[in-house]
């Protein structure tokens, strides 16, 4: 294991009970985070994003959820075989979270500088008033206009936007090692998304916080991430330094997805490649690539065997799961 | 002035939406001015990119060009004619020529209607009417050709709403718009909730119908990247106005108005070294609210060059060079 790694998830399967079957969510996802590193964890709706990132936080709700295996190594400590009293102490702690949905996400009865405030006195100890004011320059700091007055609203007074920022303020005052941001600039306009993941990158600088960052755009995996990890269908399927990816993408599916992307910095060709098809049913998944069905470059084998993970250099750091680049390795 | 060189021409388009506090006694308390005075023009088969933050007004735009929200002041012409002005009766007729696409796939699709019977509903409506003459077997006939036209199987016509993916219920609104034979589509932020491989099908299927019928397009997004791609032209909108203008290669090359610049600064780029390299201009504030009156430039307190002039009236759009018009005072005076 790597001196600098804080976290180190291994194996992770997570599966949901429901009427139709078994849906197998996240299935075997191996990654490691390092001290400093910002990791993007990008895939289309469905992949499995927020599920492997719940998983590691233990917020799986049971049932209909279970996490049927894996590890999740936090500074060597194993979150999946902790106790829930150490696991919550951690999340408020060390490991922080802003969430999809910022409006569920919130109290609605209580003030919103008295939500960021509790967080702060939590974690940092501070008396009330002095929590307060740190609430009121946090909310300064995420560009919450007027935060003075703003500061007694309930979160029903505030945009979808304002309310997601009050998630990033909560999540940033704990000084977390770990912050776990899901979409956390999805809803919100590019000019406010520049501003946010600005203080983001910022914040991850200046106290070596890891971030793991969900997202679906490729862009903004492009501006913020040091290593990207793709999903597809509940697996990672391509992991690689953020330049590696996006010049020489090992995974059709990653291909397929750059190619996909209109592009506003060059003009491109008259017609967006776009990928056949529609991403699996996670229910009863056949043992294959589950990419096999959209695949421009399929082959017989594909559809027979899943194919394993595949380093493509020597540190580990580019690995891919695709039986063009298996085939290359002789050790399978 | 040539007015059929424009098949949608809109001119001093005004949406205000009163205020009204109190409860018993209702009296008005201002006006929110989502949209304050907009013009623009597309020709036959082009498409006008309108793009702007949220809340900027663009979907009530599209809503009072559709004559679904009843614009406060303006024209909106087709083909010469004043929507606005038509009688009940004479709007409905004009309908047939005029389609709106929404951004929701989902809320905007009765739950529970089968696809078949919902790209076959205006069909219905409109030879009911008597607008235009088609039996069954004929409405019948053309939803499924639509289904197939739109990527859609056959074997799908019997299915509900909920039994479709995102990109597959868009595919069924494009093609129920479409059923009419309008020749101007007004596509309200038609990809924003698709996944980008979705997106990019999405996107080809709307070019290609666009060429095979040659469809005239109002698209709305607030992705610059997107509008780049499907548009000739892009109209930038900010708090209810027009700030820039152009066609879509020159707002891309030579963005003049400085929050057209800020939007593009601030749109990722799925290039690392471009990113790194870039130099963003991070806008401060949040958008301001749309209830208040504005004395001179509604955007002069986000903006990084903004003179003591901007305080004191509001700049309007002017030409700048071939197509291309931008409302700010670094361009001259109002
Ligand atoms: N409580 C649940 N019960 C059943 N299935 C679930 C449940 N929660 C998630 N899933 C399924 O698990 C899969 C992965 O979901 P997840 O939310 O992780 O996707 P995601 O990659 O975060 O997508 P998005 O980009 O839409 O947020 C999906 O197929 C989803 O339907
Ligand atoms: N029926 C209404 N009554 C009062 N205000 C309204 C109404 N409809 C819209 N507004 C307001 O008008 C402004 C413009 O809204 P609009 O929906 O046109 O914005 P938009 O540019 O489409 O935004 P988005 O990108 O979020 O879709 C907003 O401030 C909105 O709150
Ligand atoms: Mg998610
Ligand atoms: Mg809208």
């Amino acid at each position: 294991m790597n001196e600098d790694s804080i976290l180190r998830v291994e194996g992770l399967s997570t599966q949901f009970s429901t009427d139709h079957g078994l849906v197998k969510a996240v299935d075997g996802v191996s990654f490691e985070l390092r001290r400093g590193e910002t990791l993007g964890i990008v895939g289309e709706s469905g992949s499995g994003k927020s599920v492997t990132n719940l998983s590691v936080l233990r917020l799986i709700q049971s049932p209909p959820g279970i996490i049927a295996s894996g590890s999740v190594l936090f500074q060597g400590k194993d979150l999946l075989a902790a106790s829930e009293e150490e696991v919550r102490v951690l999340r408020g702690r060390n490991i922080s979270m802003i969430f999809q949905d910022p409006l569920t996400s919130l109290n609605p009865v209580l003030k919103v500088s008295t939500q960021i405030a509790e967080a702060i006195q939590l974690h940092h100890g501070l008396g009330r008033k002095e929590a307060k004011a740190k609430a009121v320059a946090m909310m300064k700091l995420i560009g919450i206009p007027d935060a003075e007055r703003r500061a007694d609203d309930y979160p029903h007074q505030f945009s979808g936007g304002m309310r997601q920022r009050v998630m990033i303020a909560m999540a940033l005052s704990c000084d977390p090692d770990v912050l776990i941001a899901d979409e956390p600039t999805t809803a919100l306009d590019v000019t406010i998304q520049a501003q946010i993941l600005e203080l983001i990158k910022s914040m991850s600088a200046r106290n070596k916080t890891s971030v793991i960052l969900i997202t679906h755009d490729l862009g903004v995996v492009a501006g913020m991430c040091d290593t990207v990890c793709v999903m597809y269908a509940g697996r990672i399927v391509e992991r690689a330094p953020v330049d590696d990816l996006f010049e020489k993408p090992a995974h059709p599916y990653t291909q397929g997805l750059l190619d996909s992307i209109p592009r506003a910095d060059r003009s491109g060709p008259e017609r967006l490649y776009s990928i056949p098809g529609s991403p699996p049913n996670l229910i009863d998944m056949p043992d294959a690539c589950p990419f096999a069905p959209r695949c421009a470059r399929v082959m017989d084998i594909c559809t027979k065997a899943a194919p394993p993970e595949t380093a493509l250099d020597e540190e580990g750091k580019r690995t891919v799961r695709c039986w063009l680049h298996s085939m290359e390795s002789t050790n399978e | 002035m040539n007015d059929t060189e424009y098949l949608l021409d809109v001119r001093g388009l005004k949406v205000h939406f009163p205020i009204e506090k109190g409860i018993l006694l209702k009296r008005r308390a201002g006006y929110v001015r989502a949209v304050d005075g907009v013009d623009f023009r597309i020709r036959p088969g082009e498409a006008l990119g309108l793009v702007g933050e949220s809340g900027c007004g663009k979907s009530t735009t599209a809503m009072a060009v559709a004559q679904l929200q009843t614009p406060t002041a303006g024209q909106v012409l087709l083909d010469g004619r004043d929507l606005a002005a038509l009688s009940p009766q004479e709007l409905r007729a004009a309908r047939k020529d005029f389609q709106i696409v929404f951004q929701d796939p989902y809320s905007s699709l009765d739950p529970r209607q089968k696809a078949a019977d919902i790209i076959a509903e205006p069909l219905r409506i409109f030879a009911k009417r008597g607008i235009i003459t088609m039996d069954d077997a004929e409405i019948q006939s053309t939803a499924l050709s639509l289904m197939d036209r739109c990527g859609l199987s056959a074997s799908f016509a019997t299915r509900y709403p909920h039994e479709f993916s995102g990109g597959q219920r868009q595919r069924i609104g494009i093609a129920r718009a479409l059923a009419l034979g309008p020749r101007l589509v007004i596509a309200d932020e038609p990809v924003s909730a698709l996944d980008v491989s979705i997106q990019s099908q999405i996107l080809n299927l709307l070019k290609d119908l666009q060429k095979d019928f040659n469809l005239t397009f109002l698209f709305i997004a607030h992705d610059l990247a997107v509008i780049e791609y499907f548009c000739t032209k892009i109209a930038v909108m900010y708090l209810g106005r027009i700030v820039e203008t152009a066609d879509s290669a020159t707002i891309a090359s030579n963005p003049m108005h400085p929050y057209t610049k800020a939007l593009l600064s601030a749109a990722p780029l799925p290039d690392p070294a471009k990113e790194r390299s870039r130099r963003r201009i991070i806008l401060k504030g949040d958008v301001p609210s749309p209830s208040v009156e504005h004395r001179g430039c509604p955007f002069r307190e986000r903006c990084p060059e903004a003179m003591d002039v901007c305080a004191l009236s509001a700049p309007v759009l002017k030409p700048v060079g071939e197509g291309h018009e931008v409302s700010c005072f670094l361009y001259g005076e109002g």
